[in-house]
């Protein structure tokens, strides 16, 4: 049976990692400081995969943000997936060739789905997350409640949710980002208050972010049948053992996690060298 | 006895760098290789690949790896492990895109998922899953009774009457994950994506028998 997934999403702003807060960026440290101080090899060993997401807002370096994420399979040997303003297909086989295993596309969707069944084309639709940014509208109708922002948050997609998700199906995407503006960064909790058939038609393994501020949120999220996946972007509130108590809790309590031997990824490292 | 290099056969397709990491990681040397001169002389290879089938075929005719990839293993006694697509390679047919023949290096062939009409998981098999070896010795030393491996992969390797160590994979019906036939070593999963358990096993593929 497929085990379900803790991933961990890394904000990548021109050269430093970010926290994001309703969409507002946050500067929290370069690739350095992320390794003395977080010790991310070992944060790596408590997630399934992990996510990278050039949030630049302007210019952009592309070849900085390819070098970020060839340093990150370094450290970590996980499925890596990585996005944020991929535009062409030369740009997703870049990434793809830097180390990514996946490419995360949102902005793209909207303005020029073509591009995006390209991609699916060369390079399978296992190799293609949609992230989704959503918002809560209103409480009334059943299963038409969140609007779709794309650019960043800023600009809204006629169709609502649910429709969004049907259409992303359609397009062959291999999995779907499901991330709540209203939470993001917030520390409250995952939105769970879908529908009861919200993700019926939907085909594809569904990730849920946006609102991950501790272990019983991951709980709550992966406890939904539909949901394959939570992700996280809060650096701080799970920073030192932090994830990995969550982990080790979540595969008590019956979660359907995968599991290896943590204390192996030390002695194992240059064990070749030591003759 | 352990090999303190390893030589990465490089024909275009798929994730050369995730795999150089983690044999890197194990403190050994990575050279990435295309010439067939060069593989046929080579005493330990590795066969990545992410792509279809026939065109992995393809790219390794173009150069002659494939003869070269033969020689090194029946006549040369060099140690292989092929990585998902590798894998598959290495077995005699392939069903995908219209069918093709492969490095046969074993008489197994490669479905689809999609072929099987009770089939009813969602294609690609994508995600963390145990595999089941039947013994633990070999590639499968030190790891857990059922260790979890990262699979990505819509095509399959049936598991035919194999002999020597093997290890199988349930995902609507069970299928070959991973084998070691004296020199011959193969895994449909990702080593180098799949945590602790992944690097233990390209250790085990690395040391001598």
């Amino acid at each position: 049976m497929l085990k379900k997934r803790v991933i961990f999403t890394l904000l990548y702003d021109n050269g430093m990692f970010v926290l994001s807060r309703n969409f507002r960026l946050q500067k929290v440290g370069d690739f350095q400081w992320l390794k003395n101080n977080y010790n991310f090899s070992k944060i790596a060993l408590s997630i399934d995969e992990l996510i990278i997401l050039d949030v630049s807002r302007n210019d952009k370096k592309e070849a900085n943000f390819l070098k970020h994420i060839g340093l990150l399979t370094e450290e970590c040997f996980i499925p890596i997936s990585a996005g944020g303003g991929v535009k062409t297909l030369e740009c997703a086989r870049e990434l793809l060739h830097s180390g990514a295993d996946k490419i995360v596309v949102n902005t793209l969707i909207a303005e020029s789905p073509n591009i995006v069944s390209e991609i699916i084309a060369e390079f399978g639709s296992q190799s293609v997350v949609a992230s989704v940014d959503f918002k809560f509208e209103s409480e009334s109708e059943s299963e038409s409640d969140y609007s779709v922002w794309t650019n960043n948050g800023s600009v809204r997609q006629d169709k609502n949710l649910s429709e969004w998700l049907s259409y992303l199906d359609l397009l062959g995407v291999g999995e779907i980002y499901l991330n709540s503006i209203d939470r993001d960064g917030v520390g409250q909790g995952y939105q769970l208050n879908f529908g009861v058939n919200f993700f019926d038609k939907i085909s594809v393994p569904i990730i849920l972010a946006g609102g991950a501020g501790k272990s019983q949120h991951f709980e709550e999220g992966l406890a939904l049948d539909h949901i394959d996946a939570v992700a996280t972007a809060n650096l701080f509130n799970f920073v030192g053992s932090g994830l990995e108590l969550s982990r080790l809790s979540l595969i008590k309590k019956g979660f359907k996690l995968p599991t290896w031997n943590y204390s192996h990824f030390s002695s194992l490292k240059d064990t070749f060298n030591i003759l | 006895m352990k090999y303190l290099e390893v030589a990465i056969v490089d024909y275009g397709m798929g994730n050369i760098r995730s795999v150089t990491s983690a044999f890197q990681y194990l403190g050994i040397k990575t050279k990435l290789i295309s010439d067939p001169e060069e593989i046929s002389r080579s005493p330990v290879l590795v066969l990545p690949g992410v792509g279809s089938f026939k065109s992995g075929m393809k790219a390794l005719k173009k150069s002659g790896a494939n003869e070269a990839i033969v020689d090194a293993v029946a006549n040369n006694g060099s140690k292989l492990l092929g990585i998902c697509l590798g894998m598959q390679l290495m077995g005699s047919y392939s069903s995908e895109e219209g069918g093709s023949d492969g490095l046969g290096l074993l008489p197994n062939s490669v479905q689809g998922f999609q072929c099987r009409q009770e089939f009813e998981g969602k294609v690609p098999h994508v995600g963390f899953n145990a595999i089941y070896p039947d013994k633990r010795k070999g590639i499968f030393k030190d790891l857990p009774k059922s260790p979890e491996f990262y699979f990505t992969h819509s095509y399959y390797m049936e598991q035919g009457n194999l002999q020597g160590n093997y290890a199988i994979c349930r995902y609507g019906f069970e299928f070959l994950s991973a084998y070691e036939i004296d020199n011959i070593c193969g895994v449909q999963f990702h080593p180098e994506k799949s945590q602790v358990n992944g690097l233990i096993l390209l250790k085990n593929f690395m040391e001598k028998s």
